[in-house]
């Protein structure tokens, strides 16, 4: 395996901690049905991984495991911080943001009510420091602004009367309200238009470079993921079946026989 | 007395008795949104709110100190109910729940009889007898209070859910519970902290309508059922709904008590029945709800 030679300053990222999440030994299901049977794979502070692999390979029940909406057994740590057997809400105060799939906007909320939604966990009024808080909420929002302009415009607009693409945008704007450490995005293509799931993915690299967040993207499009992806983990029936940096991943072959060439060879999927 | 003025004032006690209908029907709005279900017992939670205010104005407490600490007290008895009756069953399907709150309903009904007895007790009227006169319509000094009374806890959450951090998170969670929980919610904080406003708010109705109907265990009975037409007609998931339609409903009961001569004062109880019904066959959503509609 070779560190992708083109960007020294991501090699230096990745070896500084390459295990801030360390995933050992993951098994997580709902109910009888086991999905995820076995994973153990790291990502580095400040990398994009992207979980690749078909439809019920568990990838979304993977992301669900390490945020907390599934339970899992194994370990999960977070720069140390075991995260398996917390709740959502817990994993959130640790610095972990989901954006699930579908979106989970707050309809009924204006745009900017969803962002500060976001903020919540820094906002409260027991917080010492409440002011100067409040003054960086006041300026994370400028900061999402400035990544998605077009939130900015429809501010004031219900979340409900936006558009796919826009949801998608505000969904992850609020997440980043959080000031995650960890963002989870789970098929944000899901119902997009290409160009539209492309400016996302350009959006998602900047965070990632400005803001060294570190990312894990579970993608159905893999091409897309993996333009944008340090390092991907294609997953088959609960199990990885590959990973390495992305480029070995886009050229090697058994990703195009298990994943992308499927529709090639059969002539039919999509 | 001239027709116009004889309208005006059958409306005017209408508003009076809606805005208690109001006050009740948005303490169903308000469970409803929170956690999806119709809560049977809503009005028997404010029926022994009512018999705390009047336990405390017995033992000497002006009426005006009573009612603050009773509203206090409901606050606190939702936020149990919420924790230890409907948490335990919340993952349960919508009929368990609602056969729960069936279930507190009868006993909260039978814990008021055996605290306080079925006896029937006479609650203090707070506001002075008398009334003014407007232009030949004669308005009492106690439907002016209920109506005040019911509009400043309306103002008071309006303000909280629409300008406060804390309104918004509850209106979040209302909204979308899951994703509340992915951005650091602690949902169940929360629907603790909506079953004790729905409380407050339920037992706002119960305080004001008891100087009327005198206090009983079974007093909130006929009210619940007033409080189900003003939601169903303003829409179960509109708190300005649930208001508009309880004053609505009261004007609706007071004008067929008086014009319609088969109704009179005995049949009144059928005009919510007819509203609900009515409601149910033309806009099932109720006026500000808004229909269901499932993402294919």
């Amino acid at each position: 395996m070779t560190e992708p030679a083109t960007d020294s300053t991501e090699a230096a990222q990745a070896t500084a901690e390459p295990d801030f999440l360390k995933v050992a030994g993951l098994h997580a299901g709902y109910g009888q049905a086991r999905v995820v049977q076995g994973l153990d794979f790291s990502v580095a502070r400040g990398e994009v991984c992207a979980i690749l692999g078909p439809n019920g390979a568990g990838k979304t029940t993977t992301l669900r495991a390490l945020c907390g909406m599934v339970r899992g057994r194994g370990s999960v740590t977070l720069n140390g911080t075991e995260l398996l057997g917390r709740s959502p809400e817990q994993t959130a105060r640790l610095g972990v943001a989901h954006v699930p799939e579908g979106r989970g906007t707050f309809n009924d909320l204006t745009v900017e009510e969803n962002l500060r939604v976001g903020a919540h966990l820094r906002t409260g009024r027991w917080r010492r420091d409440g002011r100067t808080e409040r003054t960086a909420v006041a300026a994370d929002l400028e900061r999402v602004y400035g990544y998605f302009p077009k939130l900015r415009q429809r501010s004031r607009q219900a979340a409900g009367s936006l558009s796919g693409g826009e949801q998608q945008m505000l969904a992850i704007g609020r997440a980043l309200m959080l000031r995650p450490s960890l963002l989870l995005l789970d098929e944000p293509s899901l119902g997009l238009a290409p160009l539209v799931t492309r400016e996302l993915f350009e959006i998602v690299r900047a965070v990632n470079e400005e803001e060294r967040t570190t990312v894990i993207v579970v993608e159905q499009n893999a091409q897309l993921a993996l333009d944008v992806a340090h390092r991907a983990h294609v997953l088959e029936a609960g199990r990885l079946v590959l990973s390495g940096p992305s480029q070995e991943i886009r050229e090697d072959g058994q990703v195009a026989e298990v994943y992308l060439g499927v529709s090639v060879r059969s002539g039919k999927g999509g | 007395m001239s027709a116009v003025t004889e309208l005006l004032q059958q409306v005017v006690e209408g508003v009076g008795s809606g805005a208690v209908y109001a006050s009740l029907a948005l303490a169903l709005v308000l469970i409803h949104r929170f956690t999806g279900i119709v809560n049977f017992a809503q009005g028997e939670l404010a029926m022994i709110s009512t018999y705390v205010a009047w336990q405390l104005v017995a033992s000497g407490m002006s009426f005006w100190l009573a009612l603050p600490v009773t509203l206090a007290v409901s606050f606190a008895g939702g936020m149990l109910v919420e924790r230890i009756v409907i948490r335990p069953v919340q993952n349960a399907p919508e009929l368990t729940m609602v056969i729960v709150t069936v279930g507190l309903f009868i006993f909260v009904n039978a814990m008021a009889g055996l605290i306080w007895s079925f006896t029937v007790k006479d609650f203090p009227q707070p506001f002075p007898d008398g009334g003014i006169d407007l232009g030949g319509v004669r308005v009492d000094w106690s439907s002016l209070g209920i109506i005040a009374v019911v509009a400043v806890v309306m103002s008071l959450l309006y303000v909280l859910f629409q300008h406060t951090s804390v309104g918004l998170v509850m209106r979040a969670v209302a909204g979308n519970p899951a994703s509340a929980r992915l951005s650091g919610i602690r949902v169940g904080r929360v629907l603790m902290l909506g079953w004790g406003l729905a409380a407050t708010v339920g037992a706002v109705s119960g305080v004001l309508v008891a100087p009327v109907l005198f206090l009983e265990p079974n007093m909130m009975g006929g009210v619940l059922i007033y409080a189900f037409a003003a939601a169903t007609l303003g829409g179960f998931d509109s708190p300005v709904g649930a208001v508009v339609g309880g004053l609505l409903v009261g004007v609706a009961e007071t004008l067929a008590g008086a014009y319609v001569d088969v109704i009179g004062a005995d049949l009144k109880v059928g005009v919510p029945l007819v509203i609900i019904l009515a409601v149910l066959l033309v806009r099932p959503q109720g006026l500000f709800g808004r229909a269901a509609v499932e993402r294919a």
